[in-house]
C-alpha cells in the first residue's frame, strides 16, 4: 500500500502544470472554442514527448502506466487545454499493444492524430469527440478493431456546441483498416475504452478543482451585506463538498490506474465508478462555484462560465452518467440474467 | 501507487476472523442488539490480552505495535465480526491525549488497565445546552486543597454505566467563557455524587445523562494544566476529527445486494435484474469505495504525520446515511421488520442502517461544523462561527 506518487510522477505533473500554464491560458482557451483545437499548443504537447508516455518503449514511447497519462489529464482538465487528450493517449497505447509500431511514428511525433470511436455502432453514424481534428479513428467494427482515416477533403470544421470540443461527424469516412479480430481484439478495444473512461475522470477532477480555486477565492473576496460572502455558511459548505468529493474522486481514479495496469479483476467497475464520480463532481463543483458569482458567473468575460460549460460537456461527450452507473452494475454484480425492467 | 493490501494486513484480519469465530458466539451479539451497551467487559478483557485495544501502541506498553492501516484493518474486521466496539474505541481516544498531555504518575496508574482492556473511559464532553459547541462548556470545577469539587450535568455520556472514568471537560475560572478557563479531569465513575441515568436511542444504542454533585476528583486526576484544558481537548478532537471512521457505506451496499439478489419487487420481477435497483446499487457500491478510499488515506497520512481534514468523517457519515434510505426504499416492508422478527431480511440489518446511520453525521463532529472546518483548512474560508 503507497498512496504517494513517485518523483518520476510529480515531475511530469509539474512539467505538465508548467506547459498548459504558459500554453493554454484563458485567452487561448477563447480563442480556440470554435474549432475546439489549439494548433501551437498540440505542437508543444507534442514535442515534450506527451502522446508517448504511456506506449511501450519497443514502439518508441516512454513505458509509463495509466497513472502517469491521468496526471497529464488533470492538468490539461485544470487549464480547459483545447487539445486532445483521453482518446489520443488511449489510441496510442492500443495501438502500442496490437504492435503497430509504424502508425505509430507519426502519431508520437503529434503530425497525425489518432482518436477513439468510443460509441457502439458504425463510425459513420457517431458524432466524433475529435472528428474535426483527427486523422484517423480506431473503432470496433463487429469483432475487429479497425484504423479508420478521415474522410477525403473533410473540412477541419468544428460543429458549435457546449463545450468547445472539436465535434464532428464522419458520415462517409475514409479508408478502413482492420488491425486485429477475435476476442482478444475486442478485450483490446474495451480496455481502451476504459481508459478514457478514466482520463475523462481525470481531466474533470482537474477542471473541476481549478473551477473550486475559483470560486471560493471570488467568495473569500467578494462582499454582501458587509462581509464576505463566504462567511455565510449557505455559500461556504457546499464547496466543502466539493473539495471532499474531489479527494474521493481523485483517490478513485489513481486506484483504477492502479487496476487497470495490474489487471485487477475489479478494474471495469473501479474505471466506470470513477468516471460517475468525477463526472458528477465536476457538474456539482463547478455549478456552485459558478452560482457564487451571481451574475458575473453568466458573463462570458469571466473564466468560471467556461469551467461550467465543460464540465457537463467533456462528460456527456462521452456518455451519460447515469447509464454508466448501469456499467458499474453490470460489472459488479454480473449483467441482468432475466427480463428486468 | 499501490492499492494492494500488503500481506500482513491479510493475516490481522485472519487473526481477527479465528478471533471472531472463537469468541463472538449469537449471544454476544444479540446481548449487544438487546442492552445497546456498545462495550461487552469479558470480550474487551481478550482483546487487551492480545494487545488489541491500544493496537498502535508499542508492545512494551500493552499494545501490539500496530501502524495505523493494520489497526484500520484489525477495527474493522473486528466489527462486522460482531465485537461491541463503541466502548473500547471511545477510551482510546482520552487514553491518546493522556499518554500525550498527562503526568507520568497519572499515565503510570491508568494506562496500562487501558492496553490490557480492564479499564473503560467515556467522553464528557457535550452538555444539553452545548451540543457541537463543546467549549460552551458549564460545568463547574473548584480548586479545594488537592482535590476538586465538581457540579454540573453531561449528555449523550456512552457508555457511562460501564465505564470506570469519564474524561470531563470542566469550566475552572468563574466567568471565563469559550476554550479558556478549563480544566479536563479523568473522574471515577464510582464516586459519590455521580448520578447516570439511561437515555435509549431509535438505534437502540444506550447512552446516559451523568449528574455532578459535589463530586470530589482528586488532584491527582487532572489531565494537563489547571485551566489548560484547551489544548488537551484539541489534542483529543483532533484525534477523533483524523480518526478513520471506518465507514459503514460499503457494509450497507452489501447488505442492500445482498437483499436484492433474494427478493423480488411489486412487480414480481426479481429485484437484481431492476434498472432501477441496479442504478441505486451501484451508487452504494461507488459511494462505499469512495468512502474506503478517504478512510485508507486518513491511515496513510497518519502513518506520514499529516491531517487531510476531516473529509473523510464527512463523507463516510453523509454516504451512509443515503445508502441506508434508499435500501429502505428499495427493501420496502421486507427491509423494515427488527432482527427479532423471523421474518426480517438480512437479518434485520436493513432496519438498523437506516435506524444508526443518522447519528454517525453527528458525534465525533456534526456535519455542519466539519464543512466549515474543511473550508477553513483547505481553501482559506474566514472562519463563520463567532469567536468568544
Amino acid at each position: 500500500m503507497d498512496l504517494s506518487l513517485t518523483r518520476e510522477q510529480r515531475a511530469v505533473r509539474e512539467t505538465f502544470a508548467a506547459l498548459f500554464g504558459k500554453q493554454a491560458t484563458p485567452a487561448r482557451v477563447r480563442r480556440a472554442e470554435s474549432t475546439g483545437f489549439d494548433q501551437l499548443l498540440w505542437r508543444h504537447y507534442a514535442d515534450v514527448g506527451a502522446l508517448g508516455i504511456g506506449v511501450p518503449s519497443d514502439c518508441g514511447g516512454g513505458e509509463g502506466g495509466l497513472l502517469e497519462l491521468a496526471l497529464v489529464a488533470e492538468e490539461a482538465g485544470g487549464h480547459l487545454a483545447p487539445i486532445p487528450v483521453a482518446e489520443t493517449a488511449a489510441g496510442a497505447r492500443l495501438l502500442g499493444r496490437l504492435g503497430e509500431k509504424e502508425l505509430l511514428g507519426p502519431i508520437l511525433r503529434g503530425s497525425v492524430i489518432v482518436s477513439l470511436a468510443t460509441h457502439p455502432g458504425p463510425v459513420s453514424q457517431q458524432m466524433l469527440v475529435d472528428g474535426a481534428i483527427a486523422d484517423a479513428v480506431l473503432a470496433l467494427d463487429g469483432e475487429s478493431v479497425v484504423y479508420v482515416t478521415r474522410p477525403n477533403g473533410l473540412p477541419k470544421t468544428a460543429r458549435r456546441n457546449l463545450g468547445g470540443l472539436p465535434l464532428a461527424p464522419w458520415y462517409a469516412p475514409g479508408a478502413t483498416t482492420v488491425l486485429a479480430e477475435g476476442d482478444g481484439a475486442r478485450t483490446a478495444f474495451d480496455a481502451a475504452v476504459d481508459e478514457v473512461r478514466v482520463l475523462r475522470a481525470a481531466a474533470l477532477i482537474g477542471l473541476a478543482s481549478a473551477a473550486v480555486g475559483i470560486g471560493s477565492r471570488y467568495a473569500i473576496v467578494r462582499e454582501a451585506f458587509g462581509q464576505p460572502i463566504g462567511m455565510y455558511q449557505a455559500v461556504a459548505h457546499p464547496f466543502a463538498d466539493a473539495v471532499t468529493a474531489l479527494d474521493g474522486a481523485q483517490l478513485l481514479v489513481r486506484k483504477a490506474c492502479w487496476a487497470m495496469d495490474s489487471a485487477h479483476d475489479d478494474a471495469p467497475a473501479l474505471a466506470a465508478m470513477a468516471f460517475v464520480f468525477a463526472a458528477e463532481t465536476a457538474y456539482h463543483a463547478t455549478t456552485h462555484s459558478l452560482h457564487v458569482h451571481g451574475g458575473y458567473g453568466f458573463m462570458e468575460e469571466y473564466d468560471i462560465q467556461l469551467y461550467y460549460r465543460r464540465a457537463k460537456a467533456w462528460a456527456a461527450a462521452f456518455a451519460d452518467p447515469r447509464r454508466e452507473l448501469l456499467t458499474v452494475a453490470d460489472r459488479r454484480f454480473g449483467p441482468v440474467t432475466t427480463g428486468g425492467r | 501507487m499501490e492499492f494492494a493490501e500488503p500481506e500482513n494486513w491479510a493475516r490481522i484480519r485472519r487473526e481477527a476472523e479465528e478471533f471472531v469465530a472463537e469468541h463472538v458466539t449469537r449471544d454476544v451479539i444479540e446481548n449487544e442488539r438487546r442492552t445497546g451497551d456498545g462495550v461487552d467487559r469479558a470480550l474487551t478483557r481478550k482483546l487487551g490480552e492480545r494487545g488489541w485495544i491500544a493496537s498502535g501502541w508499542p508492545i512494551a506498553e500493552g499494545g501490539a505495535g500496530l501502524d495505523p492501516f493494520e489497526a484500520a484493518a484489525l477495527w474493522d474486521a473486528l466489527r462486522k465480526g460482531g465485537v461491541p466496539t463503541a466502548g473500547p474505541g471511545t477510551t482510546m481516544l482520552p487514553a491518546n491525549a493522556i499518554r500525550a498531555t498527562g503526568s507520568a504518575e497519572l499515565k503510570a496508574r491508568i494506562l496500562p488497565g487501558v492496553a490490557a482492556g480492564e479499564t473503560l473511559i467515556c467522553l464528557g464532553y457535550t452538555e444539553p445546552a452545548g451540543g457541537s459547541d463543546v467549549f460552551a462548556c458549564a460545568t463547574r470545577s473548584q480548586r479545594d486543597g488537592a482535590e476538586w469539587i465538581v457540579n454540573g450535568q453531561k449528555i449523550f455520556t456512552t457508555f457511562a454505566h460501564i465505564a470506570d472514568y469519564c474524561f470531563l471537560l470542566t469550566r475552572s475560572q468563574p466567568g471565563s467563557a469559550g476554550p479558556r478557563g478549563l480544566t479536563m479531569f479523568l473522574v471515577p465513575l464510582d464516586s459519590p455524587g455521580v448520578e447516570i441515568q439511561a437515555v435509549h436511542t431509535m438505534g437502540h444504542e444506550r447512552t446516559n445523562i451523568v449528574f455532578y454533585n459535589d463530586v470530589r476528583v482528586a488532584d491527582a486526576n487532572r489531565v494537563g494544566e489547571a485551566h489548560g484544558g484547551f489544548a488537551v481537548m484539541r489534542a483529543a478532537l483532533e484525534a477523533e476529527q483524523n480518526v478513520a471512521p471506518g465507514s459503514r457505506t460499503a457494509w450497507v451496499a452489501k447488505d442492500a445486494l445482498e437483499f436484492a439478489r433474494t427478493h423480488r419487487g411489486p412487480d414480481g420481477a426479481e429485484l437484481i435484474n431492476d434498472a432501477l435497483v441496479r442504478e441505486r446499487l451501484a451508487r452504494m457500491a461507488m459511494e462505499g469505495e469512495v468512502a474506503e478510499l478517504l478512510d485508507l488515506r486518513v491511515a496513510f497520512l497518519d502513518a506520514e504525520g499529516d491531517k487531510p481534514g476531516p473529509v473523510s468523517a464527512l463523507f463516510g457519515p453523509e454516504s451512509y446515511v443515503r445508502a441506508s434510505a434508499a435500501t429502505i426504499d428499495i427493501a420496502g416492508t421486507a427491509g423494515m421488520l427488527d432482527w427479532t422478527d423471523p421474518q426480517s431480511a438480512v437479518d434485520g440489518s436493513l432496519d438498523a442502517h437506516y435506524r444508526s446511520a443518522v447519528a454517525t453525521t453527528i458525534y465525533g463532529g456534526s456535519s455542519e461544523v466539519l464543512r466549515s472546518l474543511i473550508v477553513e483548512n483547505r481553501l482559506g474560508f474566514p472562519r463563520s462561527r463567532p469567536r468568544r
